[in-house]
């Protein structure tokens, strides 16, 4: 259960060390927002041309009790929500974090800069000074939130699955939200009593809020056995390193964040192909699946690599873009027809 | 009395020209061209003397010259999509266009690539550019706008630690030191750190020359020169700035615009609505920018080049790495994060005394809606059209809708 008394930092984005916050003594949840909540017109006008998304978002912070909130630069979408809560939420403690890509030496002391800079903001909305011991604990907790995500993965990708995408994915959102405890006994609750069959899907694209398209697409017939988009399992979530201070942790965590492959706004094709080819083939697909969703730009500059990454494995990409603000579940069925097409060609 | 073009627009195009075209030989003699993107540290390749196109410029041209459908086909055919930042793709897009449908003839492979991170696709961009025979990416971290105060002009010449935070600064001016390696280790030349401190003077004085012409225009009632002329006569000489060349052209537009002023002049002598237009450039139809004169008495008064050229480039500094990177560090972040941008444009309508604004808010461009807000809130109406001003299949009506915007919206002067 939540400690009722913890500090809540709400945080958009994938790139919150939350080993950090955790050892600070606050529980970092993470809000998604949702693939078919309604658009609230001024969050839309405010954030202009903008993943619908970012706009619900925007909608879900005014509404959650959060002592804090923490938005990563990690996509232009998030930053534009960034900039205006800043401009037009003044009662809400918002805090930027601006982590730069390119490994290089310079970049790597702005980074630990700004972890500095997160954890002075968890302290000034309740949060403790962390020691040694908190440190550690908190390293703990989030390698055994990492452990369940890791069992989990291994049921989806089972021959055949032990676990539905979309219960799976239900059970990753919530783990980026809950407590570590509550978390773990979250994740390794999810499984299905009957294998899963149906054409196994790798799902790439913009990242999933909720897993109803997850749903959409295996009530069709296929089976969600991995993704690579930054809600799923290749959220940052489950990620610790040890050290004996605080200064060590972050200068592991600095080391962390530049050894994965960041989201598709953030990192390069190429990149981003490698990661879709190899999880689908880890993952032993059918078929990759991208859908994007309207003014979501980059997964679009990733599709000629990725195509070309799963094609020397004999893979296909199908590909719904774009994906427009109330039509969601509309994209999802058409998924589904193509995803059968693709499958049996 | 009515004014046909400035000297000063007429030379700068021609300047541009001419200097096309000794880059170009230069390039055919062997040395490097660099493609930098507008946000990249464009005075370093100065100091390097290695030959530069800004990769938005050669957008702009591509876009003048009508190719601009026939390059995003070109970026389609790869494969990548045709509409997402067009105004930063184009140049991407037309390499691959036969010599004479190009403009120009066309533009070498560069052997560099530069560009800040700017956005979820610019990086991408320019990993394409990477991939290309010969070139090689070079990528500038791009840091978000904390802080963004509210009369940075009065504060970034000097005091840009407060505009922009001291790790900001730092991080740019290090990654641009680390740039400099990489160049000099690909070109074997040498940076020399007291020629660059001569071309951020230089830029320095291009900018108080800008800072001044723009005071006179502001000033100046009916407007002496149009949009038009002084977007090529500022714009041309940003894309060369620092050099001596580009002082003196600030300095003649100055001086040109003020002999306007003294002569009475007018570009549209009936002025009874005057106009700011935010946002980029209509490349693809400049002569837009003049239709509304005959009908409605407006006349656009003001757009970003030469105001962003007068508040938003100088920079004095003992350092001179530091403060290039204080330069660039959230140069785009002036015009699109607000406060900044808003209450900027707030105290540019006020200063021009703008009737009416047309603003054009293109993807890649947060906060057009506070930007509006604060426009509205002083009383001044605001048409925001949303469009990439480099995708001529989306702006095909701005001119029906700019008139009946104007017709209904912005009132007469008495």
């Amino acid at each position: 259960m939540t400690d009722p008394r913890r500090p809540v930092l709400g945080v958009i984005g994938n790139d919150v060390p939350r080993q950090l916050v955790l050892a600070a003594g606050i529980l970092p949840r993470r809000l998604h927002g949702s693939w078919t909540a309604p658009v609230d017109e001024r969050a839309a006008a405010l954030l202009g041309a903008a993943d619908a998304v970012a706009a619900r978002l925007l909608a879900q912070v005014r509404t959650e009790p959060l002592d804090g909130l923490v938005v990563c630069n990690d996509s232009q979408a998030s930053l534009r929500v960034f900039y205006v809560l800043r401009a037009t939420m003044p009662e809400l403690p918002v805090h930027l974090l601006d982590l730069p890509r390119d490994d290089r030496p310079a970049a790597r002391r702005f980074v630990r800069r700004q972890f500095e800079g997160l954890l002075a903001f968890c302290l000034r909305i309740g949060g403790a000074v962390p020691e040694p011991a908190t440190l550690a604990d908190a390293a703990r907790a989030e390698r055994a939130v990492g452990d369940a995500r890791a069992r989990l993965r291994e049921r989806r990708r089972a021959q055949p699955a032990r676990v539905r995408g979309a219960v799976a994915l239900d059970a990753l959102l919530d783990s980026a939200r809950l407590d570590p405890a509550t978390a773990v006994a979250r994740l390794d609750a999810a499984v299905d009593d009957a294998p899963t069959t149906g054409i196994r899907v790798h799902v790439t694209g913009s990242g999933h809020p909720d897993a109803d398209v997850y749903r959409v697409l295996e009530e069709g017939g296929a089976v969600v056995v991995s993704e690579d988009h930054d809600t799923g399992d290749a959220a940052w979530v489950g990620n610790a390193v040890d050290g004996d201070d605080v200064d060590a942790v972050l200068d592991g965590l600095v080391a962390r964040h530049f050894a994965r492959v960041a989201t598709s706004p953030t990192a390069l094709s190429a990149d981003r192909a490698d990661i879709t080819a190899d999880t689908a083939l880890d993952a032993q697909v059918d078929i990759a699946l991208a859908l994007i969703r309207a003014a979501d730009e980059a997964p679009l500059w990733d599709l000629a690599d990725q195509r070309s990454a799963l094609a020397a494995f004999g893979l296909r990409l199908a590909v719904v873009a774009p994906v427009r603000p109330g039509a969601e579940l509309e994209a999802a069925r058409e998924a589904v027809g193509l995803v059968h097409g693709e499958a049996v060609r | 009395m009515t004014e046909g073009r400035l000297d000063s627009a007429a030379a700068a195009t021609a300047f541009q020209k001419q200097w096309f075209q000794e880059t170009m030989q230069r390039v055919r003699d062997g040395e490097p061209l660099v493609l930098a993107n507008a946000d990249a540290p464009h005075e370093i390749l100065r100091a390097l003397d290695l030959p530069y196109v800004v990769n938005q410029w050669w957008s702009s041209i591509i876009a003048a010259k009508r190719v601009g459908p026939a390059a995003l086909a070109a970026v389609a055919s790869a494969g990548l999509p045709d509409d997402s930042r067009q105004y930063d793709v184009l140049p991407l897009g037309a390499q691959d266009l036969p010599a004479d449908v190009a403009p120009w003839g066309g533009l070498p492979e560069p052997r560099f690539a530069i560009a800040e991170r700017s956005g979820d696709v610019t990086h991408k961009i320019f990993e394409q550019w990477g991939r290309r025979p010969g070139t090689e990416t070079y990528l500038l971290s791009r840091t978000a706008a904390v802080p963004a105060p509210e009369g940075w002009w009065e504060l970034v010449p000097e005091r840009w630690d407060e505009v922009f935070g001291a790790d900001r600064v730092d991080l740019l001016r290090d990654e641009i030191g680390e740039l400099v390696t990489w160049l000099e280790e690909r070109t074997g030349r040498r940076l020399d750190l007291a020629r660059l401190e001569e071309i951020l003077a230089l830029a320095n004085e291009q900018a108080e020359w800008n800072r001044r012409t723009r005071d006179l225009i502001a000033a100046a009632r009916p407007l002496p020169v149009a949009v038009t002329d002084s977007i090529p006569s500022v714009m041309v000489p940003q894309w060369h700035r620092g050099s001596a060349w580009a002082v003196a052209a600030a300095r003649r537009l100055h001086d040109e615009v003020a002999a306007r002023i003294e002569a009475g002049a007018a570009v549209c002598p009936d002025e009874r609505r005057r106009m700011m237009w935010i946002g980029r450039g209509l490349w693809s139809d400049l002569d837009m920018y003049r239709s509304f004169q005959d009908d409605f008495g407006a006349v656009f008064v003001w757009s970003m080049y030469l105001a962003l050229a007068a508040d938003g480039y100088a920079r004095y500094g003992d350092e001179p790495l530091r403060a290039l990177a204080a330069r660039f560090v959230g140069l785009t972040d002036l015009l699109y994060v607000p406060p900044m941008s808003s209450s900027w444009y707030v105290k540019e309508a006020l200063a021009h005394g703008v009737d009416g604004v047309v603003h054009l808010v293109a993807d890649d461009t947060p906060g057009g809606e506070l930007i509006t807000q604060a426009l509205e809130r002083e009383g001044i109406p605001v048409l925001e059209i949303r469009a990439s001003n480099a995708d001529a299949r989306a702006t095909g009506t701005v001119r029906e809708r700019i008139a009946d915007f104007i017709r209904d919206r912005v009132p007469e002067r008495s």
